[in-house]
């Protein structure tokens, strides 16, 4: 105990809606520095689960730290992922929000982009800005969209405003002035101006936030984040005092919806770049593991118990996108926000989404959930309706000795019951009706895969199915049948994928920028100085991380993530000049230098895969896009055990199991955890571990790897 | 065979899905910003004899032109003129289908084992197809050979050839051929990704299940929508409102609807409209039946996908020749002013039996606003076209939503000013909701745009049209009307230029044009409105302290 106190340890937390989950391991003495590659020894990795405790989360982290045994004067590295932001966002507790933009275009904010999509209903009401019409002030100013100050800002009337916002209440200001993305000049001076007049009072200008075109979308994102940000700021400040006193010498580090960590002071500044971290770190920690067992294109699938989560993995590549909105679905348009977020697209269908009949007799599962209370009928905790996780287990899929990890007896009697009434409405038995429930669901995932698959001009067959989340095991197979992925993967530690992702990731900033350039040789010059200047930013910006956290760490040595060097990547969004859309290009920079014709190859290629044809038409660059990463140091997963146990060792029991369009089998069920590196089993099977269950229907092939993932492998049908 | 209900279900499902997969296929390949932009299109599946199968839409304007086209196509062609690899074309007014001739409408036949089982077809609005006026429409048409080509269900591909002569000859009459011809590509393109997926159902579940499922899915429209219309109340409802101009200073035309909801069905009868005007404001036959179309779709069940199912207890009657029943060779680029006011007008006939499903007349307009020019930086043309956004009318317990597009459109959207400015030459200098007079009531019209366009172009030309310029949108149970749609022109000498309807007027650089959409209507006696309502009204500057005293008594 004593000797392993000392060893440093790299600890993720990550506050969900239900549970606060942790994950830690502890690094070999000589694994300060960055890789990722063979040689370093990490011992294996730690989880421990606590109830999420609102309003005060970071009580609830403290107490998964003293539930797990930990020291955090041992901590090297402490990386926090949170939901507070998002959950602040759509329950609306965030604070009152004034907007300060234009002269002649406080109503953008009103009118958004006036679409209707649900088409036919004459009663549609587009979603309420969050700021009100009185708190939406204009000042005279005017940059044109060359960037050119054609009026200076007029200053005066900001204390008369400031009076009013104060009297209103008012504990946060976003300013946001027209083409402030190509010159931000009059809305740095109104934003310098309102903090020197009010430091008490939140300003967030667009330009810290989003540096991208588009007048609706930037508003509303800065008025998000300045909604949220004093929530936000006590927050992480308590996060930050808390582990502090309890010995931790180092800022936590903040999970990022672009899949990378920031600093505190960061993450305060602009707190709508935490909006979706949850996902990002588990499609993170896909994209790494795939690197690890040699597996670069991946559909990743994450099942929870509300929603499924899908996103596509290209050459280890994770999609990164600022076309991102909140409460968006087929009949509303929600609220655009200009981050950079990992591209996903979520369903509503969980384990926990409830299986349901219309009036013409049409059999729905979703979006409905009946989350964690009551839960699935099984539960035996008042859940009255039919669920996914309900129709797994009537199917002997789900094995009813280790419901919940053995923690539960399913009450089956329930389950039953609450099937009855659509088992009635459609003539059905138990089995046919669970049967359908489960294809029903299935469906839908595979119409949210197609989404990032074969919607995007990729072709699955050339990817594998990553799948983690407390369902996805039980659905993967299926899913990949339908849409003829060859291969499967389950991630050792599937139900706490997520926050391993974030002991993975690096410190990283995207810096997008709107600048639309011809790509020709005559611009070349031009280009090549836009991406300097985000160079420039980017080592900048990482300075000041450095100095912060060597000032932090008063003596000691720094959080070893700030140690590496920059890595730089420069991507551009292109278009074929007079067309909307844009693709995302990698460019490849050689000391400064960018082959111009390799350049453009590189877009008519991608616009082919992406749309399908090419033009012989000038190329436009939209946006200048630079990623800047200073890489952490990885833990090197460790290889499971083998001792050279039997295969019939392992086996538990057999049962019957439907696997619906193969039919029922008696299926053979193995114990998970006893499985070994190199074992290979055949379906009709059922792997069954504490919190994971992986139904391999008859005839496809599963394999053990070194570090005790599954990978099934298709039979062709 | 696996014949359980669910493999049905799921094919069904996967039906409805291929219309979002062939709608994301035109997305992004088609090259003119009204498609991309405005999502001026729509793509679908219809059975092997003309019944709508699955649509994805970017506008409600074109609920019933894709199926209507296939029915018509037959009237062209035998069955054994119809072959494999087929592709035909059409954007002909005045048959199914129809709209005004730059919504072009291409058609697919899906064969399986020699045997027709399907159609996949997609229409949408290319941004030139010849005729007098840039853009292919204007308010001053006087015969539909003014608007440009016109094709009757001709064979673009035949057999998988293509049409050389007739690819030619759309190359050789518009102004903007590689446009024109990319989005021709791209509506093949789409109508192939769509055939491609229904064959591969077809090969997995087998031609027998497919084509019951499709049986399936149009009776589970008909029951979905019956269940609704029978909750419906019983009657006959009848309204009439006006069309004020043609473009040509005719008018006003008046308009009349009877709408019969029977215990199985529901009637609707145009009788009694005006006929056809010499100007481009006549909407054809097949554009009726969409405005009809939306209409019972919104009051029957507007959340399931539309099939031909949902509209197999609709009928439409209205003799030939009228201005919405409109015959060779009507002018016709205009027709969608008309046609979203038919569409009011059957709203506006139910609205009283309906108030929680219909709310108060809304500005009623696309407002189809058109400026052209050379960019002061490039020196090369520019055609900016855009719809604009107005006010909505009140509902009981709700004000009316403001700046939305109007009923005709849908999932349309207004281009940011940030990359307007920089595609056009013109700068916008306003881009708000206003508070001319109109909409009071105890709940209030929403409220309807300005936007200022200052030129910066030498010179630049407006083309513009809308109706509501003369009439107001109309308030409910003591609401009040709402406020006008129209274009205002400010020259250089301080003198100020008012139009409803106008084509390639000439604007200098420096001179301003500002346009209005209209207020909705409101709902409701305004003095019902509680004071502390109006005095947050007031302090939001929706309405004006003399607003509040005059219309609401307070203050």
């Amino acid at each position: 105990m004593s000797a392993a106190k000392h060893t440093p340890m790299r600890v993720a937390t990550d506050v969900g809606g239900t549970f606060t989950d942790l994950v830690f391991y502890r690094m070999a003495a000589d694994s300060g520095q960055v890789n990722g590659q063979a040689g370093s020894q990490i011992s294996e990795l730690g989880t421990c689960k606590v109830d999420t405790t609102p309003p005060d989360f970071a009580t609830g982290v403290m107490q998964a730290l003293v539930k797990a045994g930990l020291a955090p004067a041992d901590f090297a590295f402490f990386a926090h992922g949170t939901t507070v932001v998002i959950n602040a966002l759509t329950e609306r507790k965030g604070v009152k929000t004034a907007l300060i933009t234009t002269r002649g275009f406080r109503d953008v904010l009103e009118i958004a982009r006036g679409n209707r999509p649900d088409l036919f209903n004459f009663n549609f009401q587009k979603p309420k800005p969050f700021v009100e019409r009185y708190l939406r002030a204009e000042l005279a100013e005017r940059i044109n969209y060359k960037g050119e100050l054609e009026q200076p800002v007029d200053l005066a009337p900001l204390p008369e405003m400031l009076e009013f916002f104060r009297a209103e209440g008012v504990a946060a200001i976003a300013v946001c002035l027209l083409h402030a993305y190509i010159n931000p000049e009059n809305e740095r001076r109104a934003a310098a101006r309102l903090r020197d007049l009010a430091p008490d009072i939140s300003v967030l200008a667009s330009h810290e936030i989003s540096r991208e075109w588009r007048e609706y979308e930037r508003s509303n994102t800065t008025v998000l984040s300045a909604y949220i940000h004093p929530i936000a700021r006590s927050y992480l400040e308590s996060l930050q005092g808390r582990l502090a006193a309890a010995g931790c010498r180092h800022s936590p580090y903040i999970m990022q919806s672009n899949g990378g960590i920031s600093t505190i002071k960061r993450a305060i500044a602009n707190p709508i770049s935490m909006v979706e971290s949850g996902p990002a770190s588990g499609i993170y920690a896909a994209a790494h593991l795939g690197r690890i067992i040699g597996e670069q294109n991946l559909i990743v699938l994450d099942i929870g118990g509300t929603t499924a989560k899908c996103a596509l993995i290209e050459n280890g590549e994770i999609r990164i996108s600022t076309d991102y909105q909140i409460e968006k679905d087929k009949k509303s348009p929600g609220y655009p926000i200009q981050t950079p977020v990992t591209e996903i697209v979520e369903i509503g269908n969980g384990g926990g989404s409830i299986a349901w009949i219309d009036e013409g007799k049409k059999l729905h599962v979703g979006p409905q959930s009946a989350g964690a209370a009551p839960g699935p009928a099984a539960y035996g905790k008042g859940g009255t309706r039919p669920t996914t996780t309900d129709a797994n287990l009537a199917l002997g899929r789900i094995d009813q000795g280790s419901f919940v990890g053995g923690e539960v007896q399913p009450d089956m009697a329930a389950l039953e019951k609450a099937f009855k009434p659509l088992m009635d409405t459609l003539g059905m038995n138990l089995a046919e009706l669970a049967r359908g429930a489960i294809r029903i669901a299935n469906f839908n995932m595979c119409n949210a895969l197609r989404l990032v698959s074969t919607n995007k001009g990729y072709d699955p067959r050339e990817f594998c199915l990553i799948a983690f989340g407390g369902g996805g095991a039980l659905h993967a197979v299926a899913l990949a049948e339908e849409l003829k992925v060859p291969k499967v993967i389950v991630p050792v530690n599937s139900a706490v994928f997520s926050a391993w992702g974030m002991l993975l990731t690096d410190l990283r900033r995207d810096y997008v920028q709107t600048r639309p350039l011809r790509l020709g040789a005559e611009n070349l010059e031009q280009i090549k100085a836009g991406y300097r200047a985000l160079e420039e930013q980017a080592a900048r910006d990482f300075a000041a991380d450095e100095i912060e956290a060597a000032g932090e760490a008063a003596g000691d040595t720094p959080g070893d993530a700030v140690k590496s060097e920059l890595v730089l990547e420069h991507y551009a969004d292109m278009r074929y000049a007079g067309q909307e859309h844009t693709v995302k290009v990698g460019l490849a920079f050689n000391a400064g230098e960018l082959d111009l014709p390799r350049a453009m190859d590189a877009f008519h290629a991608a616009h082919e895969h992406r749309f399908t044809y090419r033009l012989d038409a000038a190329i436009e660059i939209v946006n200048f896009h630079l990623v800047a990463r200073r890489p952490v140091a990885k833990p090197e997963p460790a290889k499971k055990p083998q001792t050279g146990r039997p295969l019939a060792e392992t086996i538990l029991h057999t049962r019957q199991v439907d696997f619906d369009q193969h039919g029922v089998h008696e299926a053979t069920i193995y114990n998970g955890l006893a499985l070994e590196p190199g074992m290979i089993l055949t379906g009709p099977a059922v792997v069954q571990e504490p919190a994971t269950t992986l139904v391999i229907s008859p005839g496809h092939h599963l394999q053990v790897d070194d570090y005790g993932n599954y990978h099934v492998h298709l039979e062709r049908a | 065979m696996n014949t359980d209900p669910f493999t049905t279900e799921i094919i069904k499902d996967s039906i409805v899905a291929l219309g979002d997969e062939m709608f994301n296929a035109m997305l992004r390949t088609s090259m003119s910003p009204i498609i991309y932009e405005t999502t001026d299109f729509a793509v679908g599946a219809t059975d092997a004899r003309g019944n709508l199968l699955a649509q994805g839409n970017g506008v409600a304007g074109f609920l019933a032109t894709l199926d209507t086209a296939v029915q018509s196509l037959f009237d062209h062609y035998q069955a054994d003129e119809i072959a494999a690899d087929d592709v035909f074309i059409t954007n002909s007014p005045y048959e199914g289908g129809g709209t005004h001739l730059s919504d072009v409408v291409i058609l697919v036949p899906v064969f399986f084992e020699e045997k027709l089982i399907a159609w996949t077809v997609n229409k949408a609005h290319w941004t030139e197809v010849g005729g007098a006026q840039p853009g292919s429409i204007s308010t001053s048409a006087t015969e539909i050979y003014q608007e440009g080509l016109h094709f009757r269900f001709l064979k673009l591909y035949d057999k998988g050839c293509i049409n050389r002569a007739l690819h030619d000859m759309i190359r050789d009459n518009v102004r903007l051929p590689d446009s024109t011809l990319g989005d021709m590509h791209a509506g093949v393109a789409a109508a192939r990704v769509g055939a491609k997926r229904l064959l591969e159902l077809v090969e997995k579940y087998g031609a027998a299940q497919v084509l019951a499922a499709m049986e399936a899915l149009l009776d589970y429209g008909e029951t979905m929508t019956r269940i609704e219309l029978a909750k419906l109340p019983q009657g006959v409802f009848e309204a009439e409102d006006i069309i004020e101009s043609d473009g040509l200073g005719n008018g006003p035309f008046s308009i009349r609807v009877k709408v019969s909801i029977m215990d199985e069905k529901m009637v609707i009868d145009f009788t009694g409209t005006a006929a056809q005007a010499p100007g481009p404001i006549n909407v054809s036959a097949s554009g009726l039946v969409t405005a009809t179309r939306c209409v019972f779709k919104c009051i029957t069940n507007p959340e399931i996908p539309a099939n031909g199912g949902c509209f197999r207890a609709m009928e439409v009657i209205c003799p030939p020749g009228t201005l919405f029943s409109a015959v060779s060779p009507a002018p016709v680029s205009l027709y969608y002013e008309t046609d979203v006011a038919a569409m009011e007008l059957v709203w506006k006939a139910l609205a009283p039996a309906l108030p929680e499903r219909l709310p108060a007349g809304h500005y009623r307009s696309v407002s189809g606003t058109f400026i052209s020019g050379l960019h002061p930086d490039s020196g090369e043309l520019f055609v900016m076209g855009e719809p604009l956004a107005g006010g909505w009318g009140a509902a009981p317990g709700r004000d009316g939503d403001s700046g939305q597009f109007c009923a005709l459109n849908g999932e349309t959207f207004n281009i940011p000013t940030e990359l307007f400015e920089s595609r056009y030459g013109v700068q916008v200098e306003q881009y708000a909701l206003h508070n001319a007079n109109g909409g009071a009531g105890e709940f209030l019209g929403g409220k309807g745009v300005v936007i200022d366009y200052r030129i910066t172009a030498e010179e630049a030309h407006l083309t513009y049209g809308a109706t509501r310029g003369e009439s107001r949108p109309w308030g409910m149970d003591g609401g009040e009307d709402g406020s006008h749609n129209y274009a205002l022109v400010q020259r250089a000498d301080g003198s100020e230029e008012r139009y409803n309807m106008c084509t390639t007027v000439a604007v200098k650089k420096g001179e301003l044009i500002r346009i209005y959409t209209g207020t909705g209507g409101g709902y409701g006696d305004p003095k019902k409105r509680p004071p502390e309502q109006v005095a947050k009204d007031v302090k939001n500057g929706y309405l004006t302290a003399a607003q509040a005293a005059r219309h609401f008594g307070v203050g």
